[in-house]
């Protein structure tokens, strides 16, 4: 799978099949995914048909496509290690007939060193020079050419005529372009084909990391291992320490620290209590556990994220297509091109009809123009994978690149959803820190979310005796002797018996607010507040000076909405918005000519993402799969978004780069080979540069930009 | 200049050998994993027994 052509090949080898719906295959990532009918149609057909169409279909992963691959590798290896020792050889043999032009060579040792160049370069043809005779001739089956046929053609023209004029005894031979050229463009090749794998590592990465075997506990006690795929719910499982937990599951007993990190891009120990839910695809990084299944491996999170990750990268996006269409044309410019310059030049000077056409056969790289855009992209889905955002529509990167306006969803993206304190006055010369830590020592029993929130801002450094709790109230303790409460402000009032004239300001948000007290009257009076994600202001800040509006719209109350935006500094925030008035305003925006950038939660806001020219969803646990948005942020930062903006922006630079080097690499080289000004081994090297080029610019998204953080 | 005659052959003959000692390199499994080979001696704990490291696992 090299080229358009290749891609073409097969897509319409499958869609040919009755029963197969839809045939998507991805030149750069060499991966095909086909909708079809079972009960029409058996994927055993279709992979015949696949591998009667030249190519050989295998599964995603595995052991059979791990020991294919290898074989592959070692075959491309052996082939290049031929070329380039037998091109040694033969380039000292020609060298010698060359040099010695001037002063006159023994036509005996001429001849012999020229048996000798043949000799070297038949096997070197025969073996190395393989792939690209099987290549063109699929291709001339196929009457697709694709860029294997020019190369073909050039290597069998000049081994022909080098041939006759051996045995003639007169004229030019080109065992050394011969050898040189199936060196050169295998070994470019090869480069080309690692960087390509390399970007893809991220998804791979993922699927590799299931165990092959999981230890499953019987009931009686023994122990025996299976294969991931044998897991059922409710087995309980065995996990070592820097295990990959294989499917998601519940914590049966004791306390387990987790790494999510292959799951959300961020490496954190997260400490896990009984009963709670663990990912598959988490890292047990703590001590050995034990957990009950609840589901099989190819429902867990990690089996989603993975199945969205290869449905992206088996999709050609529609500029893709565009240029796979140019590509093809392109290889038959280029054979009318090499005709019609040695024609040329059969006239002109026959002498150098041969090496002008060869040139032209060999300089121009069709593939640089269509790899142009699916390596960059697959390079930058790969990338941002890592970072924890997924790409579930290959179009949506396009479009993230030239967003304009940031529209967030304030609770769950901006907010955590989590309740969170703050002090909002406090009496009778009590400190900030003595309130939260008094308020702490009271709440040490309870597990309220209110109570986690105020144990989150301080450790109680006190300790409090006899608490009691009283529900939708408050709690009660005693601390150093004296009786405190903390709770409504109505059930501390109690206890101080202050007359309510002292709380006349606060009673009308008395719902909301926390009274703390003790017999001798109020201590303190807290607030709740939806919390600020960590990271959120940063990741405002960022998304700012990229150069992008930002606006907030929520459902919830306006005063709230407004503390939030005064926080972050954002101008527009708009609160009390049903979800039709969010997809009005999103569309309002749109049909402005703005691009909108949505932002959700991924719950309930189905259409308002879809009205956006991106959406992005903050997707948690199993929702991965269901999730509807372009973008689903499993690691639920926002800063890792200006990333993928920035991302998105370089992935565009990229590919108008590649692109334009392939236009111009192309225009300017064909001409000059058709003159004749452009010796063939020149012409290889520069195509498989050309090629490599493109590749390695596109392998610059995959890297982690470690200057701008 | 008959040397000449005797000196081809014998290139010859060293190129072959490359290439039959490359093949044989290639064969025995020496450039199949170029980066993960070099892992194990830092991941390896000290007074592990060398069975439990993961390359093993690999070539099993």
């Amino acid at each position: 799978m090299r080229c358009a052509a290749c891609s073409r090949a097969v897509t319409r080898a499958v869609s040919a099949l009755a029963g197969v719906e839809r045939v998507s295959v991805n030149v750069a990532t060499a991966r095909a995914a086909v909708d079809w009918d079972p009960q029409r149609v058996a994927l055993k057909k279709i992979l015949n048909v696949v591998s009667e169409a030249g190519f050989k279909p295998l599964p995603l992963a595995g052991k059979a496509a791990a020991s294919v691959q290898r074989a592959e590798h070692r075959q491309a290896l052996k082939r290049i290690g031929l070329a380039g020792l037998g091109m040694m050889q033969t380039m000292m043999f020609v060298y010698c007939i060359y040099a010695s032009g001037a002063h006159g060579i023994d036509p005996g040792i001429a001849q012999y060193l020229k048996l000798a160049g043949l000799l070297i370069a038949t096997p070197v043809l025969v073996y190395s020079g393989a792939p690209f005779f099987s290549g063109a001739l699929r291709d001339l089956r196929r009457r697709s050419p694709g860029m294997d046929v020019p190369v073909a053609l050039a290597l069998l023209i000049a081994y022909a005529a080098s041939v006759v004029n051996t045995f003639r005894g007169a004229g030019e031979i080109y065992f050394d372009s011969v050898t040189m050229f199936i060196f050169f463009l295998l070994a470019g090749r090869f480069v080309e084909m690692s960087v390509r794998r390399r970007n893809l590592s991220a998804t791979e990465a993922l699927a590799r990391s299931l165990p092959t075997t999981v230890a499953r506990i019987a009931k009686d006690g023994a122990t025996e291992r299976i294969a991931p795929g044998l897991i059922r719910q409710g087995d309980l499982l065995s996990i070592p320490k820097g295990a990959v937990i294989p499917v998601d599951s519940l914590l049966a007993a004791g306390e387990a620290v987790v790494d999510e990190s292959l799951l959300t891009g961020e490496s954190v120990s997260i400490t896990k209590q009984v009963n709670e839910p663990l990912s598959g695809g988490s890292i047990n990084v703590g001590q050995p556990i034990r957990v009950v299944a609840t589901g099989c491996a190819s429902q867990s999170m990690l089996a989603s994220i993975v199945g969205l990750l290869e449905r992206t990268q088996a999709e050609r996006p529609a500029i893709v297509r565009t240029a796979d269409g140019v590509a093809s044309w392109f290889v038959l410019l280029t054979l009318t091109l090499a005709a019609a310059a040695g024609l040329f030049w059969i006239f002109a000077e026959p002498a150098r009809a041969l090496p002008a056409a060869l040139a032209v056969l060999v300089v121009t790289c069709p593939c640089a123009l269509s790899l142009a855009t699916p390596a960059a992209m697959a390079a930058a889905t790969a990338r941002l994978a890592r970072l924890g955002l997924l790409v579930t529509r290959p179009d949506a990167l396009e479009r993230l690149a030239r967003v304009d306006v940031v529209v967030v969803d304030k609770t769950g993206t901006l907010t955590s959803g989590m309740p969170v304190v703050e002090l909002k006055d406090t009496r009778r010369g009590y400190s900030r820190a003595a309130a939260f830590q008094t308020a702490a020592a009271l709440e040490s029993a309870s597990d309220h979310p209110i109570a986690q929130a105020f144990r989150k801002h301080a450790t109680p450094a006190r300790v409090a005796v006899d608490l009691q709790e009283f529900a939708g109230r408050g709690v009660e303790g005693r601390i150093d002797g004296a009786i405190w409460r903390l709770g409504t402000h109505r059930f501390v009032k109690e206890l101080t018996q202050e007359p309510g004239a002292d709380l006349s300001g606060l009673s009308n948000d008395a719902g909301a607010g926390i009274a703390l007290g003790n017999s001798e009257g109020m201590i303190a009076t807290f607030v709740l507040a939806d919390g600020l994600r960590p990271g959120a202001l940063r990741a405002v800040e960022q998304l700012r000076e990229m150069g992008l509006d930002i606006a907030i719209a929520s459902g919830d109350q306006q005063e709230v909405v407004d503390e939030i935006a005064r926080k972050l500094g954002v101008q527009e925030a708009v609160g009390r918005l049903t979800p039709q008035a969010k997809l009005a305003l999103v569309q309002q925006r749109e049909s402005a000519g703005t691009r909108v950038l949505m932002v959700g939660d991924g719950i309930n806001d189905g259409p308002v993402l879809a009205a956006a020219s991106v959406s992005c969803a903050m997707a948690q646990g199993s929702a991965v799969a269901q999730a509807a948005a372009d973008l689903l942020l499993l690691n639920d930062s926002l800063g890792t978004l200006a990333e993928a903006i920035r991302g998105a922006r370089r992935m565009r630079a990229v590919i108008r780069q590649n692109l334009a080097w392939a236009l111009v690499y192309n225009l300017g080289a064909v001409p000059l080979a058709a003159m004749g000004w452009i010796a063939p081994w020149v012409a290889a090297v520069g195509m498989s540069t050309s090629s490599l080029l493109v590749v390695l610019n596109a392998a610059r998204l995959a890297r982690s930009p470690g200057a701008s953080q | 200049m008959n040397i000449v005659f005797l000196l081809i052959p014998l290139g010859m003959g060293l190129m072959v050998a490359a290439v039959a000692a490359l093949f044989w390199a290639v064969n025995s499994g020496q450039y199949d994993d170029l980066e993960d080979a070099s892992r194990p001696v830092l991941d390896s704990e000290d007074g592990q027994p060398p069975s439990e490291l993961p390359i093993e696992r690999q070539q099993g």
